[in-house]
């Protein structure tokens, strides 16, 4: 579970704060976080994501205070949570590789980093492409290999900034099932979009974000008419 | 004449091979420090560096021959006129291109693969590893245009080598000797070969740049 205190941001050079005294819990189920563009709710999801360092405020993870914790000790709280951008990154190499690039780092046995990247990529329907340099294929697939590295960490929270902005409709389909799905087995996940519609099938909860203030409503009704 | 073009031609590659080399041990170092973090000092270093891509080879001819010479500073060493004198003279030439580009390729790289392999669980160390591994073919372009500049570049090899034949003599400082002779045989074979020579690495640039 993550939760913002709150937590101001400002991006270097700017005198103004892009998140606003945000607190807020990304808790178990789907938190929806909806805003305009330039709201910050990516600013706000990266900040959750432990890769951006609050102004003032805190991050806490499962209850500690992440930026007070010593470096040596962060990189074990930081690999509970994985953010997946917009635009997907991929390393040069094939689509396999990046899909076993987290579980590398993690300097997992070559065994278990196969055995996980064909269940991750048999997840999202990508098996075919294992062998395929990774970008060299189209931005909805890069999506989805993006999404197969995410999860083949089995993180427990997922951070997820416009996943569906380059899927297709079935794209889109097999992913909410996916999210469904994973968001059952307890993992936290935080979806920014700016698709009503996906938010209103997956939401447990919303954080609506305007001008870098942040607002959590728990009840999905409430927040469906917002 | 094939003889001396073939000598003259391997100095060449030599001298201003060894000068990239030495140029990109502490370039790129220095290119990961300004890509690291945003800070005044890193700006303003990186600035200098950019500012001094475009100085005058002559410019640095001049200051290191004051340095080298035997009433200089640095005259103990009796370095002026050997060829490690050009090769110093070409890696201090070329190590702010080879900074300014590397810098630019880690500050882009480092504003996407980096976020990402922190976010997929990397430690710092293995962050930058991700991305250095990444930035690997922009990088070696921005090398080879360094071996480029100082292969072309005849201030700094007049000025400290002298144009010694059979020492320090190198493809630029011969072409200009031939021309003031009128040898202008010679001066265009040795002009074609840096041509072709200047020609091969921009291609190999090419190629390496696609692949990045």
């Amino acid at each position: 579970m993550i939760e913002l205190k709150r937590v101001s941001f400002a991006y270097p050079r700017s005198c103004e704060d892009a998140i606003k005294n945000a607190s807020l819990v990304f808790g178990p189920g789907v938190t929806a976080v909806i805003g305009p563009n330039g709201s910050g709710k990516t600013t706000l999801l990266k900040l959750a994501a432990l890769l951006y360092r609050p102004r003032a405020g805190e991050v806490l993870i499962d209850g500690v205070s992440f930026w007070s914790m010593p470096d040596a000790a962060k990189v074990a709280f930081r690999r509970k949570v994985v953010y997946v951008h917009e635009k997907p990154i991929m390393l040069r190499g094939s689509v396999a590789d990046n899909v076993a690039y987290g579980l590398r780092v993690r300097n997992l046995s070559s065994e278990d980093v196969a055995a996980r990247v064909d269940e991750a990529l048999e997840a999202l329907g990508i098996k075919s492409l294992a062998r395929e340099k990774a970008q060299a294929l189209s931005i909805g697939q890069q999506q989805r290999v993006a999404l197969a590295r995410a999860l083949a960490v089995r993180p427990k929270s997922l951070l997820l900034d416009e996943p569906t902005a380059n899927l297709d409709k079935s794209g889109r389909e097999e992913f909410m099932e996916l999210i469904v799905g994973l968001a059952e087995r307890g993992t936290c996940i935080a979806v920014a979009t700016h698709d009503r519609l996906l938010a209103l099938k997956l939401m447990d909860r919303a954080v609506i974000v305007e001008n870098g203030t942040a607002t959590l409503i728990e009840n999905p009704e409430e927040a469906s008419l917002v | 004449m094939w003889q001396e073009v073939s000598e003259v031609v391997a100095r060449s590659l030599l001298v201003s091979g060894t000068a990239t080399v030495l140029a990109a041990s502490w370039s790129i170092p220095t290119a990961m420090f300004l890509a690291e973090k945003e800070s005044a000092f890193r700006r303003v270093l990186l600035d200098v560096s950019n500012t001094l891509v475009g100085v005058p080879t002559v410019l640095i001819g001049l200051i290191l021959y004051l340095l080298l010479s035997r009433s200089g500073p640095l005259g103990f060493f009796g370095l002026l006129y050997t060829p490690a004198s050009i090769v110093a003279g070409e890696a201090i030439l070329i190590t702010p291109l080879i900074v300014s580009l590397s810098a630019s390729v880690l500050r882009e790289k480092r504003a996407e693969v980096w976020e990402m392999a922190l976010s997929m669980g990397a430690t710092e160390r293995q962050a930058s590893a991700t991305m250095v591994a990444e930035s690997l073919p922009r990088l070696l372009t921005a090398v080879l245009l360094g071996f480029n500049r100082a292969i072309g570049e005849l201030g700094v090899a007049l000025m400290l080598g002298g144009n010694i034949k059979g020492f320090t003599r190198v493809m630029t400082t011969a072409i200009a000797l031939e021309v003031s002779r009128g040898e202008f045989e010679l001066a265009l074979t040795l002009g074609g070969v840096l041509l072709v020579v200047v020609f091969g690495i921009t291609a190999i640039v090419r190629k390496v740049g696609k692949a990045g």
